[in-house]
């Protein structure tokens, strides 16, 4: 690994659990660089960025800046080594001015409880800190009213505020500007890196690393990948999408379906929300997986809680059996026969402290219950019918949810749709944080659905889309990329989905 | 939980009440005289009543602060329904509207509107007993009390068992039908669990915290007729003491047995009145007695949190490595 490195973190490992989240990780940072750091979730990079900023400890490795060893460890000892966040959502007081933010927590030169607060001393700093930058912002107006593209500034300025700031980490910072708003962020970036601070830049969008930064680096399943000059990258000598990526073993996806006759069951005609994403037209059928895959940001999340009536659409229609339907709320969708496998399923899917048999028939209670009362004899068994057929492990139908792994926690969650009966089921990222085992088996119960249901999968995993789907579209920036397709490329899909181009 | 974990908690419960008993007939061996023991399922048979209710609502992972105000009222409604020369069934009846209509007042505003529960509660408890000072202008009421029949509910017996102990057993029966065995404690749990799972999996979870704060006030009035029965006068504040007892017979239960459960608020309702009882008979001043109460509350809150039971654990093993 390089020398010069102004940051250099050597061999950093961490583990949760089970999980080893970072191993033996290199990564190297020098003065007046904008790098970008590119993964998909989980692949390990936020892991690092808490490392640098002292929430998580690292269990392995050596960090050093500017020759020096420090062991991180506390926010506090993060910012001592001039290590400045700015994280994904700043917390930024709204009733408060621009000012008042920046200086939040050191309002006062005198400590104690009635020191006064110099308003006018903090206006004439803040002022001071903005007027390296070539940018002109209101800082006296509440945060509260300021744009999305202001309230960024003043939360780098807050992470600045520090005379000793020396490296810079902006987590996502352009997930909510626009691409005018973008531009004076860059600006401002350009500046900092002119001043010779050092950038770490997370991203999703890969336009933006060939527009600002200087060099990236790509994680992937805990490890650093790939690290290059983005100018190597330019032209397509090197492909990001495919180092973002695992090559994922073929024989974990069922075989693909050839049925193209299926009784049609779920369809959505012009479907959107503001901002959100927008002419969506698909048509679920019985007999076959449909696709849909989609960064974080695309508005997939969005659009799988719109076909579960969690959010209302605010243009286009929802079809059921060809019937039009409106859903005001899940109950009223899983009345109707939709059920939600949801891509959060520790908040939004399981009840932790509860065991097997009540998260199983909790979505389905009518049936669990005669003449309003449960229907307990009845409930252990088919619980345990499911268990079985969802190969749970272990089998134990009373232990609460939080003793299963990730896993089989997503089992149940199948198993509980799988009580439900329904005509349609919509898998959200469903094998985040799944060993492979678990993955195969879940993969084989959405084929199996799928012969008597419609199933729709939509998911940031582009290579789970593509293999367990027969049909696939990709969903970029809240714009389907063409209509989902059967003949339809792995790097298609890939490409449509991070960099835009619609397919053919 | 498996079966042999609550099994030792059932022992261990059973060993602790016996220990509870033992101190105090060794002190006064009047402690286990029938007429003694009596006297104390009465009194937790006010106390049980109100903590029923109050599950409810902790299952749902929310506060109600208001139930001693509204019992007030429900208590000077059904005085003052005696007084103007009611039958008791209305009388009781209109007592028990009272709770059932505030109850479902608090579950609109938090779940509907997302009101805090306990600012709240503390806001409809107030204009509770205030409401409550309106028929007498705060005089107790007691005309009619001794023709209307409204004493017998404590002095009458039913079964062999004195009627306060069979009202509150036969609630609990009912209650734990309820949260136990009928779909709707399913939802009730899981609206308590996570709200969000609960509202992913068709759970009306509005509707839920609604009605667990219905049950609380019904409850509550429900608790307050006993109380007026075994007093023989309704009055403005005949509601406040049952507010500490009831959170504590709840924590209480929660910590001994693992979870909030209709079986686990009785057991807490029982130690509670068992320690209360035998304090009384002890002649400790009562403010001695409400000191012990919270202490015993704060003690099951710490042992119902898994963070504190947890960090004890830690201390005390650490403790053990230093020695």
């Amino acid at each position: 690994m390089e020398t010069d490195s102004f940051l250099s973190m050597r061999g950093i490992g961490k583990t949760f659990g089970d999980v080893r989240a970072l191993r033996e990780v290199d990564f190297g940072l020098r003065r007046g660089e904008i790098h970008a750091l590119l993964g998909v979730n989980g692949a390990g990079k936020s892991t690092l960025i808490k490392i640098l900023s002292g929430v998580y400890s690292k269990d392995a490795g050596s960090i050093r800046i500017a020759g020096e060893e420090f062991a991180l460890g506390t926010p506090r000892a993060a910012i001592d080594a001039g290590i400045a966040v700015v994280q994904q959502h700043p917390e930024l007081v709204g009733d408060l001015s621009g000012a008042e933010n920046i200086f939040l927590g050191q309002e006062s030169e005198r400590p104690g409880f009635l020191a006064r607060v110099d308003h006018a001393e903090i206006r004439r700093k803040a002022q001071a800190l903005l007027s390296r930058f070539p940018i002109e912002i209101d800082l006296g107006k509440p945060v509260g009213e300021m744009s999305a593209v202001d309230r960024e500034i003043v939360a780098i300025l807050h992470a600045l505020r520090l005379e000793n700031a020396r490296i810079l980490i902006l987590d996502e910072p352009t997930s909510t500007l626009t691409e005018r708003e973008k531009q004076s962020l860059f600006g401002m970036m350009e500046t900092l890196k002119a001043q010779g601070l050092a950038i770490i830049y997370i991203t999703h969008h890969l336009d933006e690393v060939f527009e600002i930064a200087d060099r990236f680096t790509v994680f992937r399943g805990g490890r650093n990948v790939a690290t290059h000059r983005v100018d190597e990258a330019r032209g397509g000598a090197i492909s990001i999408p495919n180092l973002m990526l695992d090559t994922v073993a073929g024989h974990v996806f069922p075989p693909h379906s050839d049925r193209t006759d299926g009784q049609v069951v779920f369809e959505a005609r012009g479907l959107g929300r503001t901002d959100e994403f927008r002419g969506i037209d698909l048509t679920a059928r019985k007999g076959e997986i449909l696709g849909i895959f989609g960064l974080v940001g695309s508005g997939l999340d969005e659009l799988s809680k719109t076909l579960f009536g969690v959010l209302q659409p605010d243009t286009g229609e929802l079809r059921l059996h060809g019937q039009p339907v409106m859903f005001r709320s899940p109950a009223q969708a899983l009345k109707a026969g939709v059920f939600l496998v949801p891509g959060d399923r520790r908040t939004e899917g399981l009840s932790m402290q509860e065991d097997v048999v009540f998260n199983t028939t909790v979505a389905n209670l009518g049936r669990a219950s005669a003449g309003g009362f449960l229907r307990f004899g009845r409930n252990r068994r088919d619980a345990m019918a499911l268990a079985e057929r969802v190969d749970l492990q272990p089998r134990k139908l009373n232990r609460p949810l939080r003793g299963f792994s990730g896993g089989n926690q997503q089992k149940v969650v199948v198993a509980k749709g799988l009580y439900r009966q329904s005509d349609v089921y919509i898998f959200v990222e469903p094998t985040v944080g799944v060993d492979i085992g678990a993955r195969a088996k879940i993969y084989g119960l959405m084929r199996e659905l799928s012969e008597t249901a419609a199933v729709i999968v939509m998911s940031s995993d582009c290579d789970e889309v593509f293999g367990v789907a027969d049909r696939c579209v990709a969903l970029y920036k809240g714009a389907p990329m063409g209509s989902p397709s059967r003949d339809l490329t792995r790097d298609h899909l890939l490409h449509a989905g991070i960099m835009g181009d619609p397919a053919r | 939980m498996t079966r042999s974990a609550l099994l030792v908690r059932i022992l261990a419960f059973v060993g602790v009440v016996c220990v509870i008993a033992l101190l105090f007939w060794s002190q006064n061996p009047a402690f286990l005289s029938t007429g003694n023991i009596r006297a104390l399922l009465r009194h937790m048979s006010v106390n049980g009543l109100a903590a029923l209710g109050l599950t409810f609502v902790i299952v749902v992972r929310h506060y109600d602060l208001s139930f001693p105000g509204v019992a007030s009222f429900g208590a000077m409604t059904m005085g003052w329904l005696i007084a103007v020369g009611q039958p008791l069934a209305v009388a009781i009846g209109g007592g028990l509207f009272v709770g059932l209509l505030f109850g479902l007042a608090n579950g609109a505003m938090v779940a509907r509107f997302k009101l805090p529960d306990i600012v709240t509660t503390i806001a409809t408890g107030g204009l509770a007993i205030g409401f409550s000072y309106f028929y007498s202008n705060g005089t107790s009421i007691s005309k009619n009390f001794f023709m209307s029949g409204l004493l017998d509910i404590n002095d009458g017996r039913f079964l062999g068992m004195d009627r306060p102990f069979a009202i509150l057993l036969g609630a609990a029966l009912l209650g734990g039908l309820i949260l136990h065995g009928s779909r709707f404690g399913r939802a009730f749990y899981a609206t308590g669990e996570n709200p969000v799972s609960a509202y992913y999996s068709g759970v009306p979870v509005r509707a839920m915290i609604a009605a667990a704060f219905a049950i609380c006030g019904l409850c509550a009035c429900l608790s307050i007729v006993l109380l007026v029965a075994s007093s023989g006068a309704a009055n403005v504040s005949a509601g406040t003491q049952l507010l500490m007892p009831a959170f504590a017979a709840v924590y209480l239960g929660s910590a001994l047995f693992g979870r909030t459960s209709i079986p686990a608020t009785l057991a807490g309702t029982m130690m509670m009145s068992l320690m209360l009882n035998g304090f009384t008979l002890l002649a400790i001043p009562y403010f001695y007695s409400d000191a012990i109460v919270s202490t015993v509350l704060i003690l099951a809150i710490a042992g119902f949190d898994p963070r504190v039971s947890g960090a004890i654990r830690a201390a005390l093993s650490r403790k053990e490595t230093l020695a």
